[in-house]
């Protein structure tokens, strides 16, 4: 019975997918992490993906080597066997992931090893190598294959005594997965077949095959293999390899690596042993170094797959000049000066073709110093081409972002090691602590030239030997173990210098016996060094590839934000003269919007590129250099290069964060396509938005022109310098003749200080677009009069003209003015004022907006009689505008133009407009003082266009409050602007396009009007009305006064500041901001919790809306709405 | 000599944490090596994050060991920076008189010390290479050794003309041979508005260098010595007070003491 169950048990498991997983390609193909621990581990380029992986046994041969007499059998090793694109991999260190795990689930999974390397028993081997593969019968049901390499068979082939690499590999799994597996090897060896002239060129690069041969050749005097040179094995052929040979043991470590090559394979049929390892740790020889180090760290395999890659690129940058080169010519002659090698010019020369050849394959790193010291060191046993492709790994792959120019991989590495000493010497630490000692002063030289200039050479390349294989947590296992060793001195120290003191001591006495005083001969004959490597890999052995990553992923965030701050401060100090004009805190916020802009594009593009290659189902393959890993975030600069310079689309959005008239008109999708810019709409084709708190930007003629007025050179962009010139020229000390002046010229197209019919225009239609969104106050003409007791025309604030629609008169006026004061163009001057001008997306869309006036004007006729009289202003203008509509300035076919002290004297006879300029312009661009940009766009946004889709909308009562804004707005516009079209119709061609846009602008002023009428009722109606809105707070109504005061002047406005100073400055400007009651309080609510908050912008809403009461029914909807979302946050 | 008088006389002795920053290959290491060594190699290796060095000053009054910490000059290294000015009382920004651009460098780093460093900090701009100038060439008025004999610079394109003030450079002003491409007025007029030490030296042969430390030494304030730290030791570290008897012997590294009773600090 018991039996039974087991054996149940048994047949359930190898049923259980968990078990028993069958290897699909689609599975590891969806999964990138799992690609990327899969090349770690095989050091594989990372062009290559796991698509097969199956439980084998390698069953290798009887070396033929061995004695006849003592016959063994052969090893035979159990492990997981891979196969990507063009390699076939094994290990006996679990490997495995499961389909579908996640990184930390497998690095779980796979143990401490796993994605750190080579480290287990096994190979890795380019199905180009592989010569031949053989189904074996058997007679039980073993699933047996033979595999046959070219290794040795590609050179010239001794004749007689050769015996190809021939081994065993079983597969354990079911028949299906089995057969499965070959198939896949099959396609495999087909493509690797194209492949073999490069693996025959890269093999005969490699010493090994000299040494096998040759030795071959000794044992046939017949053949004089000896004409044959002898490979590349770096500078110490030359120039005699640091160390003494003898006492390296160098011919008896070369002996043993012969006799391993021959049992083993070489170079890219290597296979793994215990000996291997064994080998590697008491040191590489000389000649062999380079060649297992191309090896171990997997650059053999990029050499392979383009080995030409290296003179190509010297050949193909022969002669350019980079700033790299600078650098690299710079430090050139003093890259380990002490070698003899690099006191001539061929080892120098080297030093420099390498180094060159490297900037141009990764432009991103360049050169960075520590760069030459560790390529110098490589070339003493690797020749050029070798050295190229390693420092490609060590750059991409062992050492992420050491050398990178913010160098934040070498500062992560310093967190991660001292928390790793924290961790493993906690008395040490406490220590270093107490006496302020920087431990990574210290350390960071180790890291970042891999020991190679604080050992002595000799010793630096043993820790070199077993870096390469065992990966970056080799450095961190060294460097503990060397203030293990040195701990009770250092406990004694005192300062960094002492500090610094005794490491140094410790390093020149590497070679002495650790204990020399010891009885024991054999234990005198250890040195210092070998104590080193002892406690570096024994008592360290919890360090692992798993600690380091899980370190690195602790302390990045805070390492790159260091970086960052430190960039953004040092790149704020350096903007110029000009940026002085702004406040430090100003420049920040630039900084920050304009490198969040910058951020957000390169992520959008990003995950667009990716989704491109997606669907093209194609895979660049990375030929060259590993490349940076593919998950790595882009653009952030804290890694490294970014974009520094910022395009229209770019350009747009930080306005569009920056100012309130920047933000588009079409916040959702379905909105009118008329200014959805299209680069928007690409984004959103991904369903990726920007950031759920920015808006669309708009894309506005104006927008263009101060564009190409910030940027040096429009085509490459505006950078931050640009950008800060630009605000500065605005936002510094305030200045209106200096705005009028700017707005002037960035409409003197043809520079020479005059401005046609067309800018004209072009000028009132800026001025209605950047005012369509209210003036947050800056603007405030006749209450303001009132106060200071100046006499006016409307002297009662009972029935106040609202400042939009004034400002329509203004603007109508300023048209009406140039015209009157332009100075007519000779004949011969530019025909510039032709209409023919007019760009074709400012057509499309002027068309959009008329088309949109037309019908807003059909709905809402009934209203006009009750602007009608109050707009008192704006109707003389009208008629005088309509008396003049013969002035031949009007007509197009008479070129006129204004020049700057016109234009001045047109704005500054306008108090609407010199405030505009004065005030306004400058202020609505907004930086640090003024509320957190997402926010006041956000809800401007909403606010003016009276919708939520951009806001949380699922909420019922939110959209019930959108649906009865909209109606309302609908409902009661009014065509005020009747009587203005009807004028500025005369105003012939030109004045179409004008007309539609104050059509336009009438119609939002006019809903603006409803919805404050609305929110006026509520005002009035709050005592009473408690029970139709309970959920008011009187807290809220309270505030709502404070704040309403504050759109009436400025003076207001600073009085209601004070007021709440201290309490909630910041969102009652963030408040100041915005225009809208509806919108904007479940941001303030949100972003603050503070009912006080909502309001300003509700009372500003009230007061001239008082005008038509009918719509308090909806408005009552909206402040439930506006008080539930308060209680929710 | 400065080792003997502190054996004898037991001055008050205290450390300063001194930085050297500046553009790559401006010459701080050897500005280093010539004042702790009084040595001076035409290929010196780059610095790698930074080296350490120390070297005592004697003043009349006291005795001033220089902690001297001399880092990485390439741009890409600066975001390194930080972590060895922290708790800097004194630094030394150096520039090269005939690169224009190293001068900007400089500034920068001075706006980012006077900024970022601790407060009082003492900061000397140093113009380095004078031996490509030709004031280098004839040192007048130095008091400084001059014993290598400087040899003229060789790529002497003539471009001076930048309407030195100094009188003894006017006179000079156009021989050619002379590679200056940063007037002393402009760098002199500079650190004045900045409050800084100013000196142009040579590494190579020796001018001015010692006058830097010195300077530096004697504008330290008497104040910011007594907690052996400086002001910024005031983060809550302990300072090191009654820990410091073993210090001496053991902080000179090694060969560097021997060089030190060549010349040592020529006060």
């Amino acid at each position: 019975m018991m039996q039974w169950t087991s054996i149940v048990q048994k047949a359930q498991s190898f049923i259980d997918p968990a078990n028993f997983t069958l290897p699909s390609l689609s599975t590891s193909d969806r999964n990138p992490s799992k690609a990327s621990l899969f090349r770690q581990q095989f050091r594989l380029p990372d062009s290559q993906n796991p698509l097969q992986e199956i439980t084998a046994d390698l069953i290798l041969p009887v070396p033929h080597t061995a004695e006849q007499s003592r016959p063994r059998p052969g090893n035979r090793y159990t492990g997981r066997l891979h196969l990507s694109e063009r390699f076939i991999c094994f290990s006996t260190q679990p490997t495995s992931f499961l389909p579908g795990a996640t990184h930390a689930h497998s690095t779980h999974w796979a143990g401490h090893t796993n994605g750190a390397g080579p480290a287990g028993n096994g190979f890795t081997i380019p199905l180009s190598a592989i010569r031949r593969v053989e189904r074996l019968n058997s007679l039980s049901h073993v699933f047996s294959l033979a595999l046959t390499t070219w290794n040795g068979a590609l050179g010239k082939q001794p004749a007689g005594v050769f015996v190809p690499q021939r081994f065993t590999l079983q597969l354990d799994g079911s028949r299906q997965a089995c057969e499965r597996f070959c198939d896949g090897l099959k396609k495999g060896l087909r493509e690797g077949m194209k492949e073999i002239e490069n693996l025959r060129v890269v093999v005969n690069d490699c010493y090994s095959e000299f040494l096998v041969t040759a030795v071959k050749s000794k044992d046939q005097p017949g053949e004089n293999a000896d004409n044959r040179p002898p490979p590349d094995a770096g500078l110490g052929m030359l120039f005699r390899y640091p160390g003494d040979a003898r006492k390296l043991r160098d011919r008896s470590k070369m002996r043993l690596w012969g006799e391993y090559f021959r049992e083993n394979g070489r170079n890219a049929t290597l296979i793994r042993q215990p000996t291997f390892h064994k080998l590697i740790r008491v040191g590489l020889p000389n000649r062999l170094r380079g060649e297992v180090w191309e090896i171990s760290s997997g650059s053999l395999y990029l050499r392979l797959r383009s080995p030409r890659l290296y003179t190509d690129t010297l050949s193909k940058f022969s002669g350019q000049e980079s700033l790299a080169i600078d650098e690299i010519e710079k430090d050139l002659n003093r890259s380990l000066p002490e070698y003899a090698g690099f006191q001539s010019e061929e080892g120098i020369g080297r030093l420099r073709r390498v180094l060159t050849a490297y900037s141009w394959t990764n432009a991103e790193i360049g050169y960075c110093q520590a760069m030459n010291i560790v390529v110098a060191a490589l070339l003493i046993y690797m020749s050029e081409a070798q050295a190229f492709f390693l420092l490609s790994v060590l750059c991409d792959r062992l050492l992420p972002g050491y050398y990178s120019t913010t160098m934040y991989g070498t500062l992560l590495d310093q967190k991660v090691f001292e928390s790793l000493v924290e961790r493993t010497m906690p008395i040490l630490w406490d220590h270093l602590n107490k006496t302020d000692v920087q431990l990574s002063v210290v350390s960071l030289p180790w890291f970042l030239s891999l020991y190679i200039n604080s050992m002595p050479l000799v010793f630096a390349f043993r820790v070199l030997d077993v870096f390469f294989l065992e990966g970056p947590k080799v450095l961190f296992q060294v460097g503990l173990a060397i203030l293990r060793i040195n701990g009770e001195e250092l406990l004694e120290v005192q300062d960094d210098g002492s500090f610094i003191s005794v490491l140094k001591s410790y390093f020149s006495r590497l070679d002495e016996s650790a204990h020399p005083r010891s009885e024991n001969p054999k234990l005198r004959a250890i040195t210092r060094f070998q104590e080193l490597m002892v406690v570096a890999f024994k008592e360290f052995a919890g360090i692992t590839h798993a600690t380091v990553t899980e370190e690195r992923d602790k302390h990045k965030d805070a390492v790159l934000d260091n970086i960052e701050s430190f960039a953004k401060r040092t790149s704020i100090r350096n903007l110029g003269p000009d940026s002085k004009k702004l406040s430090m805190d100003d420049l920040g916020v630039i900084y920050d919007r304009f490198y969040e802009v910058l951020y957000d594009r390169q992520q959008r593009e990003r995950v667009r590129e990716e989704e491109l290659r997606r669907l093209e189902k194609r895979r660049a393959e990375r030929t060259s250099t590993l490349g940076p890993p593919a998950d790595r975030e882009v653009g952030r600069v804290g890694l490294g290069p970014s974009p520094s310079h910022m395009d229209y689309e770019g350009f747009r959005e930080f306005l569009a964060a920056t100012a309130k008239w920047a933000v588009g008109d079409s916040p959702g999708p379905s909105r009118s396509p008329s200014s959805a810019s299209p680069g928007a709409a690409g984004w959103r084709g991904f369903g990726r938005s920007p950031s759920p708190s920015r808006p669309a930007p708009a894309n506005h003629e104006f927008m263009q022109r101060l564009y190409r007025k910030w940027a040096t050179d429009p085509d490459e962009g505006l950078s931050l310098q640009n950008v800060v010139n630009g605000l500065a020229r605005l936002k510094g000390p305030r200045d209106i003749m200096n705005n009028i002046q700017y707005f002037f010229t960035l409409y003197d197209d043809r520079g020479n200080g005059t401005v046609d019919r067309e800018g004209i225009l072009r000028m009132s239609e800026a001025l209605l677009f950047l005012s369509r969104r209210g003036f947050d106050g800056t603007i405030t003409p006749t209450q303001t009069l009132d106060e200071l007791g100046h006499p006016d025309r409307d002297a009662q604030p009972s029935e106040p003209l609202s400042t939009d629609e004034r400002f329509l008169g203004s603007v109508s006026a300023f048209i009406r003015r140039c015209f009157e004061y332009a100075d007519p163009s000779t004949p011969g001057g530019s025909p510039g004022g032709s209409p023919g001008v007019t760009p074709g997306t400012d057509a499309d869309e002027t068309a959009d907006q008329l088309a949109s006036v037309r019908i807003g004007d059909g709905d809402n006729d009934d209203g006009s009689g009750d602007l009608l009289d109050v707009g008192d202003e704006a109707t003389p203008a009208h008629h005088r505008k309509a008396s003049e509509s013969a002035n031949p300035a009007l007509d197009p076919n008479n070129p006129l133009h204004i020049t700057l002290p016109t234009f001045r004297m047109v704005i500054l006879a306008d108090e609407l407009l010199e405030q505009f300029f004065d005030a306004f312009f400058p202020r609505s661009f907004r930086l640090s003082v003024d509320s957190h940009p997402a926010v006041t766009a956000a809800s401007t946004l909403s606010s003016n266009l009276t919708t939520f889709s951009n806001i949380n909308v699922p909420r019922p009562g939110l959209a019930a409050g959108a649906g009865a804004s909209v109606g309302g707005a609908s409902g009661g516009i009014v065509p005020p602007g009747r009587g203005l079209r009807g004028v500025l119709d005369n105003i012939v061609t030109d004045g179409i396009r004008m007309a539609a846009e104050v059509k336009k602008r009438m119609d939002e002023a006019q809903r603006d009007m409803e919805r404050n009428a609305v929110a006026r009722d509520d005002d009035e109606d709050d005592e009473d009305d408690d029970e139709s809105a309970p959920l008011t707070t009187p807290a809220a109504s309270t505030s709502a006064t404070a704040g309403g005061i504050s759109n009436w002047g400025a003076s207001a406005y600073e009085a209601d500041r004070d007021l709440l100073e201290g309490a909630e400055v910041i969102s009652v400007r963030e408040k100041e901001a915005t225009s809208s009651l509806l919108d904007d309080s479940p941001e303030s609510g949100l972003g603050n919790g503070s009912s006080q908050s909502k309001p300003p912008s509700s009372d500003e809403n009230r007061r001239p809306g008082s005008s038509s009461p009918h719509n308090s029914h909806a408005t009552d909807k909206e402040e439930h709405v506006v008080s539930k979302v308060e209680f929710d946050s | 000599m400065s080792e003997s008088t502190s054996a004898n006389t037991p001055k008050p002795s205290s450390s300063v944490k001194l930085v050297l920053l500046g553009e790559a290959a401006v010459g701080k290491s050897s500005l280093v090596l010539r004042f702790v060594n009084n040595d001076f190699q035409e290929n010196k290796e780059p610095t790698i994050g930074a080296a350490f060095l120390t070297q005592k000053c004697s003043l009349p009054t006291r005795t001033i060991k220089f902690e001297i910490w001399d880092t990485a000059g390439q741009e890409r290294f600066a975001s390194l920076a930080p972590m060895y000015y922290r708790n800097a009382q004194a630094a030394l920004v150096v520039y090269d008189v005939t690169k224009p651009s190293s001068l900007t460098k400089a500034k920068h780093w001075v706006a980012e010390l006077q900024r970022q460093a601790s407060p009082g900090i003492v900061i000397a701009l140093v113009g380095n290479k004078l031996d490509l100038t030709n004031d280098g060439n004839e040192t007048p008025g130095e008091s400084a050794t001059n014993d290598e004999g400087a040899t003229p610079a060789g790529e002497g394109e003539g471009a001076d003309g930048e309407g030195q003030a100094d009188e003894e450079e006017e006179e000079q002003e156009a021989t050619p041979g002379d590679a200056r491409k940063v007037s002393t007025q402009e760098a002199g007029t500079y650190a004045e508005e900045e409050g800084l030490l100013f000196f142009e030296t040579s590494a190579k042969t020796g001018v001015n260098v010692v006058d830097v430390f010195t300077a530096i030494a004697n504008a330290i304030p008497e104040s910011s010595l007594k907690s052996g730290r400086g002001p910024g030791a005031g983060t809550g570290q302990t300072t090191l007070g009654g820990a410091r008897p073993a210090e001496d012997s053991r902080v000179n590294l090694g060969e560097r003491s021997a060089a030190t009773a060549k010349e040592g600090c020529a006060c």
